[in-house]
Parts: C-alpha cells; sequence; structure tokens
C-alpha cells in the first residue's frame, strides 16, 4: 500500500474559522494524510473535532487556511477557476441528512442531472439515458425521475444522494455520515450499495462516522481525530485489536456491543468530562485534559506528541502509546 | 415476584389527521416491574414515543388514546382526571427526551428549573430547596454543582444537559423513568457516561427505567428486558439475554444480523432488510412485516398473528418463527 501514489496527499493542512474579537476556531491544525487509490479511509472522532471541514477542504468545498492537498500529484490549493473546476469533479461529497442537501423543489432527475449539466457534459436525451441509468445503478426505479424528493423516504433520498454524486464520475467520494440519519434497517442497504459501487467503478472513500462499528466494517484503514488533529492511523483489524492511542482505546470502548453478554464483561475506559473548546485547545497534548495515563505537567501539558510511526504502517501520537492496553 | 408499578394493557393510540387516522401505538401491552430496567426499541416511527407520551397522557391533538388501560400501581391513567395525571407526571413518572436543549427554558439557570420541579409536588423552604438541586446535581456527577446550579443551559455541554434533565426527573424520587433516546443525540464517549450513571441510579436507588432507543447496543448495556416494536405493534419480548441469543421474531432476528460489530469477524455483506418502514395510515394486511419478510408463508399475507409464548417468558408476533424458519432453511440446503 504504501509504495503505490496517493490518490490524495493532504500536507500540514490548517483551517481557522473567524470567532470574534479576534479569536478563532481551530478546526483543522496541521493534518497531514494520504489516500490511495481503491481504497476505503474511515474516519472518526467526536463531534466538533474538524471531521466535516476535513472533508469539505479535501472535496474543495472549503478553502485553505494554509497547507496543501495534492490530487493526482497536482496541488488543488494553488489552482483557481476553470482548472479548479475541471479537478473538483473528480471530487464529490455525499452529506449525512438526506432531507436537506435534496432541493426539494427540483424534480429527482433534474437534481441529478445538475452536475451534469454545470459542466455542459451531456444534453437532451443522451442526459436522460444518463439519468435513468444513474437511477438504475442506486437500485431505483429509473421512472422516478420525474418525482420530488418529498415522495420519497429517507433511504432511498440518500440513494438520491449517491447517484447524484456518481454522475460525473468521480475519483475520489467524500461520505460524511451517509447512514447516520437512516433507520438502523436501512443503513445496512445503503452500505452495501457503497461497497458494490466501489467494486464497479474503482471508487477511492474517505468515510466520515462517528459509530466506529460501521468505520471497521467499510474501512481498510481508519484515522482517529482529536479537536483538530489527527491523533492515530493505522490498518482497520489493527486499529482495533491493537490501538496505540489512550483516545483511540477510549473511543473503542464506549461503543456498547449488541450482545448483553459480552457486553456485561467489558471494561470501558470512562474519559472525563468533554471534548474542550477548539477556540483555546489545551497546550502540549490536546488530550492532556482527559487522558487516563498521562503524565503532568512534564512532558503531556507541555510538548505536543508528533504523530509517528509505532508499527508497520501504524501512526499514533502519544508519548506513553506503549502504555495503552490492548484488546477491546 | 411482586406487582407490577405499570401495566399497559391493549393500548391503542391514534391521531386523526387529513390523510387519514395514523394507527400509531396499535394494541401494545407489558408490565414493567418495580426496579426493572426496561428496553423499547425500534425504528423511527413504530411507536415508540408515543407509546411513552400515552403513558403520561402527554399525546397532544389530534392524536388521542382511543383504546386501552395504563394501570400505575392499579390506578388507570388513561380515565383519570387531568389532576391526578399532573400529580403522577414528575413525581411518580418522569420522562427525559433525546434534545435536553429543548426541553430546558433557555432564560432560566439550571438550578432554578430543578427547585420549580421540586417544588411543583409540594412547598418546600427555599433553602432547602436549593441544597436538594446541589445534591441531585451531585448525585448525576456535574463537576462544581456549587456554582454550576446557578449557570444558564447554553452554559452547559449537550451531555452536562442530560444529566441536569435527569437530576430534574429524579427531583421527586419517581418509581418510574421513562428516557425517549437520552443519548441518540450525545458522542459515544457521553452516551458511556450517561448509560453508565442510568445504570447507578436503578441500582441505588431501585428506580425502574423505561430506556426507550433504536440502538441494540444501548439496550445490551442497560436493559434486563426488551420490547421490540414494529409498525405500531410489540412484535417480541422477553429478557434481554433470550432475545439477543436466540431471537424468535424474523424482525429482531434480522436487525440484529444487520448491525455490525466491533467484536465479530468482518464479513463481506451485511444482511440488509430490504424494503421499508410501511406508511401507518394504511398499514400492510396480515402480518404487517410481511412485504419485508424473507421467512413469509402464505398466511402471513392476510393472517394477523398474535403475540405468543415462544419460549421462557419470551414472546413473539409470528406465524413461522426463526426456530422453524432456519430448520426449514438447514432441510432445504441439505
Ligand atoms: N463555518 C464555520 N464557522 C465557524 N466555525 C466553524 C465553521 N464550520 C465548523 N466550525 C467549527 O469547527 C469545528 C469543527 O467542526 P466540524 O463540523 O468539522 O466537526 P465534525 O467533526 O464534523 O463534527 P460532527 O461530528 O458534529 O459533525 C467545530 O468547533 C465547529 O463549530
Ligand atoms: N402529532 C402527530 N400527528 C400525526 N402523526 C403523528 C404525530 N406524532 C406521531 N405521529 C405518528 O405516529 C407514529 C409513531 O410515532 P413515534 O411514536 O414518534 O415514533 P418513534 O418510534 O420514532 O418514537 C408515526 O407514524 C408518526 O408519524
Ligand atoms: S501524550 Fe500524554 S496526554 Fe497525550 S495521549 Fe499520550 S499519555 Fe495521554
Ligand atoms: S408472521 Fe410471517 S411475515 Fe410476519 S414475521 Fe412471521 S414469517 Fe414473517
Ligand atoms: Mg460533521
Ligand atoms: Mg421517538
Amino acid at each position: 500500500m504504501a509504495d503505490r501514489t496517493p490518490l490524495l496527499r493532504a500536507e500540514n493542512v490548517v483551517k481557522h474559522f473567524p470567532a470574534g474579537l479576534g479569536a478563532s476556531v481551530k478546526a483543522v491544525e496541521n493534518v497531514s494524510l494520504e489516500i490511495y487509490p481503491g481504497e476505503t479511509v474511515g474516519l472518526v472522532g467526536e463531534s466538533g473535532c474538524g471531521k466535516s471541514t476535513l472533508g469539505r477542504l479535501i472535496t474543495q468545498l472549503l478553502p485553505v487556511t494554509s497547507g496543501n492537498i495534492f490530487f493526482d500529484g497536482v496541488d488543488l490549493t494553488k489552482l483557481r477557476g476553470e482548472k479548479l473546476r475541471q479537478y473538483r469533479r473528480q471530487l464529490q461529497m455525499i452529506f449525512q441528512d438526506p432531507y436537506s442537501s435534496l432541493d426539494p423543489r427540483m424534480t429527482v432527475g433534474d437534481i441529478i442531472a445538475e452536475p451534469l449539466e454545470n459542466f455542459g457534459l451531456l444534453r437532451g436525451r443522451a442526459k436522460d439515458q444518463r439519468v435513468q441509468e444513474l437511477l438504475k445503478i442506486v437500485g431505483l426505479n429509473p421512472y422516478f425521475n420525474n418525482r420530488y424528493p418529498h415522495e420519497f423516504s429517507g433511504g432511498q433520498r440518500q440513494r438520491i444522494g449517491i447517484a447524484r454524486a456518481l454522475a460525473l464520475r468521480p475519483k475520489l467520494i467524500v461520505a460524511d455520515e451517509p447512514i447516520s440519519a437512516l433507520d438502523v434497517s436501512i443503513q445496512a442497504q445503503i452500505i452495501n450499495l457503497m461497497e458494490d459501487l466501489q467494486k464497479e467503478f474503482q471508487l477511492t472513500y474517505l468515510f466520515i462516522a462517528h459509530d466506529l462499528s460501521v468505520v471497521r466494517h467499510i474501512s481498510d484503514r481508519v484515522m482517529v481525530m482529536y479537536l483538530g488533529k489527527i491523533v492515530e492511523v493505522a490498518d482497520s483489524v489493527e486499529i482495533y485489536r491493537n490501538p496505540r492511542h489512550p483516545y483511540t482505546k477510549a473511543l473503542l470502548s464506549a461503543i456498547p456491543i449488541p450482545d448483553p453478554e459480552v457486553q456485561s464483561k467489558r471494561r470501558i475506559v470512562a474519559l472525563a468530562g468533554e471534548i474542550p473548546s477548539p477556540v483555546n485547545p489545551p497546550s502540549g497534548c490536546r488530550f492532556h485534559t482527559r487522558c487516563p495515563i498521562a503524565q503532568l505537567p512534564t512532558p503531556c501539558a507541555d510538548q505536543e506528541p508528533p504523530l509517528e510511526e509505532k508499527a508497520r504502517y501504524h501512526r499514533a501520537a502519544c508519548f506513553f502509546s506503549e502504555k495503552v492496553p490492548v484488546a477491546v | 415476584m411482586s406487582q407490577p408499578v405499570l401495566q399497559v394493557k391493549d393500548l391503542k393510540t391514534q391521531f386523526f389527521t387529513d390523510d387519514g387516522v395514523v394507527q400509531a401505538v396499535d394494541g401494545v401491552s407489558f408490565d414493567l416491574n418495580p426496579g426493572e430496567t426496561l428496553g423499547i426499541v425500534g425504528e423511527s416511527g413504530c411507536g415508540k414515543s408515543v407509546t411513552a407520551l400515552s403513558i403520561l397522557r402527554l399525546v397532544q391533538e389530534p392524536g388521542r388514546i382511543v383504546n386501552g388501560q395504563i394501570l400505575f400501581k392499579g390506578d388507570d391513567i388513561v380515565t383519570m382526571s387531568d389532576e391526578e395525571v399532573r400529580e403522577i407526571r414528575g413525581k411518580d413518572i418522569a420522562m427525559i427526551f433525546q434534545d435536553p436543549l429543548s426541553s430546558l427554558n433557555p432564560v432560566l439557570t439550571v438550578g432554578f428549573q430543578i427547585e420549580e420541579a421540586i417544588e411543583a409536588h409540594g412547598k418546600v423552604p427555599g433553602k432547602t430547596a436549593l441544597s436538594r438541586t446541589v445534591a441531585l446535581l451531585k448525585q448525576v456527577r456535574i463537576p462544581a454543582a456549587e456554582s454550576r446550579v446557578h449557570d444558564y443551559p447554553h452554559q452547559f455541554s449537550g451531555g452536562m444537559r442530560q444529566r441536569a434533565m435527569i437530576a430534574m426527573g429524579l427531583a421527586n424520587s419517581p418509581s418510574i423513568l421513562i428516557a425517549d433516546e437520552p443519548t441518540t443525540a450525545l458522542d459515544v464517549t457521553v452516551q458511556a457516561q450517561i448509560l453508565e450513571l442510568l445504570r447507578d441510579l436503578n441500582r441505588d436507588l431501585k428506580t425502574a427505567i423505561i430506556l426507550i432507543t433504536h440502538n441494540m447496543g444501548v439496550v445490551a448495556s442497560l436493559c434486563t428486558r426488551v420490547l421490540v416494536m414494529y409498525a405500531g405493534r410489540v412484535v417480541e419480548q422477553g429478557p434481554v439475554e433470550q432475545i439477543f441469543k436466540d431471537p424468535q421474531h424474523p424482525y429482531t432476528w434480522s436487525l440484529l444480523q444487520s448491525i455490525p460489530r466491533l467484536d465479530s469477524d468482518r464479513h463481506d455483506r451485511l444482511l440488509s432488510i430490504e424494503g421499508f418502514p410501511p406508511d401507518l395510515i394504511r398499514p400492510p394486511r396480515g402480518c404487517r412485516f410481511h412485504p419485508r419478510c424473507q421467512f413469509k408463508i402464505d398466511r402471513c399475507l392476510h393472517d394477523d398473528p398474535p403475540l405468543l409464548n415462544v419460549g421462557p417468558d419470551q414472546d413473539a408476533a409470528c406465524w413461522v418463527t426463526m426456530r422453524r424458519a432456519l430448520a426449514s432453511n438447514g432441510e432445504r440446503r441439505g
């Protein structure tokens, strides 16, 4: 994997949002990552840690504050106008809320065709045919193209969102919590669909979610984010079996397993409190205010642990990663 | 075994809308024993919240309880006077909701709102009310409770607001706490804290808990018994160990098969339940699950299966049941 050329590479990407009175929200802070062609990378972390912001930076829906994003070797942060637009085609996003992400006044056909029109790609019958083909691909009746979004269930609307994302034959799809708003019985349908599409069209996914069981199922590799930083990256089997960052460990232990016998025997690593404000993140290691194995004040509160290789293809940002207990 | 604190018998709650009558809760029955933790699971729209609201007679127009009894310590809540129901609400049966921000008043301090809850059921001297409020906030593990009691809701994080709601619910030591998706809006780390809190309160105060959720993992970590609802009906009920190990209703079975588990081997494909939940204005004839059921037989299309005993204290509403469905599958495979 590491010998191949990444499809996307982010280097020291920073995103700050102004928060009034000269303060700023440090939503994404010095993130570097690679995504290889054909793989699914899971991105997890608590609410507000910067997952969606990172996803929107990667798909060029938001400009970076600083840093570089290379796609197929080209630095997208240096591109403007038509050049950038042509690259944007290859980067699509699927959103969490299938209700609000589709325009209620447009027919399903128009919603799916919109990106084709924006890029002046297909017209008339050819366009209609492509729309019907896309509807079929995502498991919907091709003759639904004249209906409106409100006539569809949540799962069907998510399929429409996926069809729209596929219209321009993208290479990379960032899926931001694509199943969180769906009923439990519908979630598996959408996960299976995404897996089928990946095989059929050689797609690469960045799959953002807070449900680590789903992420483990769908991802080849998993990245864990905390307060704007990536704190651990590893193969998805490895990260669950052998987490090297205490935050990952705590997140894993907090997921309730749907089996009362197993669940009653598990030990939950309780994290004190909640995620601190990204306006004033803690000094040193940002996790030190909640970390069960922190050594304070030195080094955890006054030095920042680098994200470094702890085992083959396994990186973590912690001074004491060997002390993180193993197994779920 | 002691008398149940709550008995719901053949409850039917309907909404009379312009499009037709929504049969939101359609013949739900269950008992809740003192100190028990009962989970109600099912996907959105299956009638969980309306069941909970019916118990406290909080269903709003155009909704109405049209049938059944809700016996609290033997007295029927359905036929009580408004005054009697108000006395029970908050005092004997308390309820907390998914979104604590919308159930707290933004212009009043958290402490004031808890004091109000205490005073709603009998006058207490101001000082006593305040010290009781601080004690409650400590009980739900709000750090620095003495000073945080004067904070406004927006100064609390999501998890702290849910704790404050629980504190308010506990204000009059109710015998039943109904929690409707109390952790759905929270991060898993905070969810784990709230579940632990509820578990401790149940153990220490012996408060019976009805926990409504769509998350099977949450049920597994807190409840001793579970009701599975589908399209306004209870389709299966029993002790959690039993239901998770040996579900007999195809809906329960499929739900458990369709969720990826942290501790299982990664398998290639999830089992998925095809189709989507039915419209409760025109629910399917026969078994309501039949359009999505992979085990249906002819009878399911027109005959409605009753909830029948299928194991020790386990009931399921299915003509086939998983025991037979899996056995005949095995036969077919040879
Ligand atoms: N346009 C904006 N202006 C100011 N702050 C913002 C903006 N967008 C995001 N933020 C802040 O940046 C931080 C990261 O937000 P982001 O939406 O990326 O989090 P997330 O990890 O996707 O969270 P969730 O799990 O809740 O979706 C948060 O503190 C958020 O409030
Ligand atoms: N105020 C209302 N008016 C009309 N229908 C309603 C109303 N409230 C709930 N319903 C319907 O009742 C059914 C059950 O809803 P609810 O109990 O809220 O489901 P859940 O299991 O998700 O809590 C759904 O079909 C819902 O649309
Ligand atoms: S560096 Fe220190 S505070 Fe940070 S995760 Fe490791 S032990 Fe905890
Ligand atoms: S009664 Fe028939 S349709 Fe209903 S769950 Fe059982 S087998 Fe399926
Ligand atoms: Mg987000
Ligand atoms: Mg509800």
